[in-house]
């Protein structure tokens, strides 16, 4: 079976002001060799918490943000090879989801133009044809068509991401990204939402690269999962393995911060792995594993020599001593 | 499906929900009317009133409520007043709104391409910008003026070429701020290219203060007329309000109303742009629209 | 025996361009020493409202304390005069609020911002305040609390920020804690800490905590008792294990059903159709009606009271009637 997306070894540097007038432009490594397969039809999660690169990983793969090195193969076709325009054209089968559904929308167009906008720019039909779309469109994501000329101020947060799923299905696209598609909703438009995008890769086939910092919503919707952290994929696997048999010490203590229900206070529930501090500035890395200094296992080893990605116990793992949490 | 409950609102557009705010602010509707008011009376005002304002038709000096045919009396030169307040309105309205054309035209421009490319782009444009910023506005209107002859079109671009910066750092800042917002990734997204998003899709959001700021701009364009009229340099063959006063200017000590009444005139003009700017800018103000 | 803090039938409104709404319904509430008292519910469901009603920080205009009564240790807090309002706030009754970088003077250094908190309540100079200030950043886990101190609120990390929030909030040893979704702004592995540092402290200092959030998660971690609020009014209040495992309003149901929670696998998660309703076109009924689908006519018609019906208190017709 053929990988839908192969990314590999993709690297994303952003630069920074220069101390002094004279001094050499220093450079911020967001994503670090980064590499990951989505197989068609699947949801592949990226987690990982602020700056820990998986936005930008995932921006960079459809080339929304300049990639400093690597590959991005699309069906076997190295996106970070195309012209821009060979890239515009590419773009009706790799379409986005945004986080903020407040800004995501552009406040002067109606959101009939909205939905239709990525046919008037491909070109795609004949003007009544364009708007018969938008009307299949508004009926698949739940919308009404009554609701066509309004702008998107008169919508509510779950209601916009609808719009904003409306918009990215236009072109009949075969992998959707979504950055965080849920985070800024109420839990209740939440399921809404997340029903809506498992309903839509059942009836349509597509496949997902979904960001979010939501373990529990990353395990409701992927089928895999890389957990992310300073610029790097710690971990990664099925979705089954890695949460019930994580092996790096991160996806460890991420599990172990995440709100559950099922860790009462009136139990006198504390929490087994605690971890400390913030992490480690991108700025500059410490050379070896990125997480040493908030790791209860490191050892001199963790702090000198970066781990590499290999095979554990169902995941992949980049860490010197990987293994079951002991709690 | 769900998430439908039934939405209060009718299709309003933005653009309608600022005139709606515009509409109750109480002070920029008296501008509009004095605007009106203005713009009528110097527009149909010659026609009705007749006269021609060069004609020296009376004694000079005549002061107001005198002689009943010239209610405002008459300059230097026993001109009528009032024919001179209604046909120098016209001119004088025109140079402050081609004026603050050429100034938006060229300050949008270089604003937008700085602030949406960056870079060299940015780097280049804002030099530039600045070193017209750093300019005596006055002084480099009136050489300009002086070099090309005053007529109403050099005096126009004379003032639209020094007046330009400011426009141009506004809309850099509004497109540094519009570009990083997620519809304008979308846009990218969906394949759109660089024209369409600064055109189409980050102008139309930035356009806002920039109206206000236009607005604003008519009001001192026409000041700025006035100044070089003031001074000598205005189109001595089109009589404006400013060439009132720069006609009248040495007699001010023997005969207070030839300078009085055109200057009263910039001033209510000006008065009502800026009541007019000041509504919009609260009209399209979101955070006052609640209330 | 009355409780530390006690809310009772309290309704604020608020002018707004439809009208004056009703922004709180008949609101109580109370909370013990020692105790965390969780409000959960959905944005504009009124808990934010709440916390700034005991702390004397409702915008007045717009808004309006209509009725009901404030009490903390006994004394009346509405209509209090100002000098003791404020004495109050930051002293027997502090906040934590959700973003702490805007909540932070970004020209003073933190330390300054500590002291000066302390100096407001405490009779001591400025370089005893400091002292304290330092102590206090040592006491909510910020190493090299010294240096830390000189920092300016940019040059710290959104959970270093929090916690010299709360530091600033603990500095005078308050009796309630009002926490307004501290840890939004966080990542998971900071909220934690900062979550298990707000448990110590409370153990610490025996302050009651007010815990507002819209995360059943993070009321299962911490609460011990739970109110659920819907469009401005209590709609179930029970202690959280009562709550989490046999929540009885539609919405409380609802709302730990639509949770993609780990440890739990649903092929489809339980959805709460349609949105909360605006407050103005808040009708006679219960304000969940139109989203509930146990609602019968009397529910259109009649607000339902919150009362013990079977297991805990909640307010539903349907319960009442023993037909859910």
């Amino acid at each position: 079976m053929t990988a839908l997306l192969d990314v590999r070894d993709l690297t994303v540097r952003f630069a920074l002001p220069k101390p002094s007038f004279f001094a050499e432009r220093p450079h911020l490594e967001a994503v670090r060799q980064v590499s990951f397969t989505l197989e068609a039809g699947h949801a592949l999660g990226i987690v990982g918490e602020s700056g820990s690169g998986k936005t930008t990983t995932a921006m960079a793969a459809i080339r929304l943000t300049r990639a400093a090195g690597g590959q991005v193969l699309f069906e076997g076709q190295d996106l970070l090879d195309l012209d821009d325009e060979q890239m515009r054209q590419r773009r009706r089968d790799v379409q986005l989801i945004f986080q903020d559904p407040y800004s995501s929308l552009n406040p002067r167009a109606r959101v009939v133009d909205i939905v239709r906008e990525p046919m008037d720019l491909m070109e795609i039909g004949t003007p009544e044809e364009r708007l018969e779309r938008v009307r299949e469109l508004f009926a698949l994501v739940g919308l009404r068509p009554d609701q066509l000329n309004l702008f998107p101020h008169q919508f509510s947060g779950g209601q916009r991401q609808r719009i904003s799923i409306a918009r990215a299905l236009t072109t009949n696209p075969k992998l959707l990204v979504c950055d965080e598609p849920v985070s800024a909703l109420d839990v209740a438009i939440q399921a809404q939402i997340l029903n809506l995008l498992a309903e839509l890769k059942e009836k349509l086939g597509l496949s997902y690269l979904f960001i979010s910092h939501d373990l529990g919503v990353v395990r409701h919707v992927c089928d895999d999962v890389a957990v992310m952290y300073l610029g790097k994929i710690v971990e990664s696997g099925p979705v089954q393995a890695l949460f019930e048999a994580p092996q790096h010490p991160y996806t460890q203590a991420l599990l172990a911060a995440a709100p559950s229900l099922a860790r009462r206070k009136s139990k006198g529930y504390v929490r087994p792995l605690k971890v400390s501090g913030d992490p480690p500035s991108p700025i500059n890395p410490p050379p070896g594993c990125a997480f040493a200094d908030r790791c209860p296992k490191a050892q001199d080893v963790c702090r000198q020599t970066p781990p590499v990605l290999q095979p554990v116990a169902g995941t992949q793992a980049a860490c010197h001593f990987p293994g079951p949490a002991d709690v | 499906m769900s998430d439908q409950t039934t939405t209060e609102y009718q299709a309003e557009s933005p653009a309608r929900e600022a005139w709606r705010m515009f509409r109750r602010n109480i002070p920029a509707l008296i501008g509009v009317v004095m605007l009106t008011v203005i713009v009528l009376a110097t527009s149909y005002g010659t026609f009705l009133y007749g006269g021609d304002p060069f004609e020296i038709v009376w004694a000079p000096h005549e002061p107001p409520g005198v002689t009943p045919e010239f209610p405002m009396g008459t300059d230097y030169l026993g001109r009528d007043l009032i024919a001179g307040l209604l046909t120098g309105g016209g001119p004088t309205l025109a140079v402050g709104l081609a004026a603050a054309a050429i100034t938006m035209a060229i300050g949008i421009s270089f604003g937008a391409l700085a602030g949406y490319y960056g870079g060299w782009v940015d780097n280049l444009l804002m030099r530039i910008t600045e070193f017209f910023q750093v300019l005596p506005a006055l002084l480099f209107a009136m050489v300009l003026v002086t070099l090309f002859s005053p007529s109403l079109l050099t005096i126009a671009m004379a003032i639209g070429v020094v007046s330009w910066p400011q426009t141009a750092r506004l809309t850099r800042a509004e497109f540094l701020k519009i570009k990083e917002l997620e519809y304008v990734t979308a846009a990218r997204a969906i394949g759109a290219r660089n024209k369409r998003i600064i055109w189409k899709v980050i102008l139309p959001n930035a356009a806002p203060p920039l109206i206000v700021s236009a607005t604003l701009t008519i009001g001192v364009a026409i000041l700025f007329e006035a100044g070089l009229s003031f001074l000598g340099l205005g189109d001595p063959n089109v009589m404006s309000w400013g060439l009132m006063i720069g006609a009248n200017r040495e007699y001010i000590l023997d005969a207070w109303w030839p300078v009085t009444f055109p200057g009263l005139a910039i001033f209510f003009t000006v008065f009502a742009v800026s009541l007019i700017g000041d509504g919009l800018n609260d009209a399209f103000n979101p955070k006052l629209r609640e209330r | 025996m009355s409780a530390l803090l006690e809310i009772d039938d309290l309704r604020v409104t608020f002018g707004t361009r439809y009208g004056e709404v009703t922004a709180l319904d008949s609101v109580s509430l109370h909370v013990d020493a020692g105790e965390t008292l969780g409000v959960v519910g959905e944005s504009g469901c009124g808990k934010s409202i709440t916390a700034l009603s005991v702390m004397g920080l409702i915008p007045q205009p717009p808004g309006k304390i209509a009725g009901g009564s404030i009490r903390l240790n006994g004394e009346e807090l509405i209509g209090a005069n100002p000098a003791r309002l404020r004495g109050l706030r930051g002293g027997d009754v502090a906040m934590i609020f959700q973003e702490p970088m805007t909540s932070l003077n970004p020209v003073f250094t933190v330390g300054d911002q500590i002291a000066e908190a302390i100096m407001l309540h405490q009779n001591v100079d400025k370089a005893q305040a400091l002292k304290d200030a330092i102590a206090l950043l040592d006491r909510v886990g910020i190493p090299s609390p010294d240096a830390r101190a000189r920092d300016y609120p940019h040059q710290l990390s959104g959970g270093m920020r929090q916690r010299v929030m709360i530091a600033m909030a603990v500095s005078c040893r308050p009796k309630v804690l009002i926490a307004d979704e501290p840890t939004t702004a966080l990542d998971v592995t900071v909220q934690a800490q900062i979550f298990d540092l707000l448990n110590e402290i409370q153990r610490d200092f025996g302050a009651a905590i007010v815990l507002i959030t819209h995360d059943m998660g993070a009321i299962s971690e911490m609460a011990d008792r739970v109110a659920v609020m819907y469009a401005g009014r209590v709609i179930e209040e029970a202690s959280a294990d009562d709550v989490l495992d046999y929540p009885q309003h539609p919405y409380a149901r609802g709302l730990i059903d639509c949770i993609p929670a780990l440890g739990r696998d649903d092929h489809r998660l339980a959805e709460i159709p349609g949105v909360v309703p605006p407050l103005h076109l808040l009708g006679a009924g219960c304000a969940f009606a139109e989203r509930c689908a146990h609602k019968q006519d009397r529910c259109g018609l009649e607000k339902p009271l919150l009362a013990a019906h079977g297991h805990h208190p909640v307010a539903c017709h349907g319960i009442e009637e023993g037909r859910i």
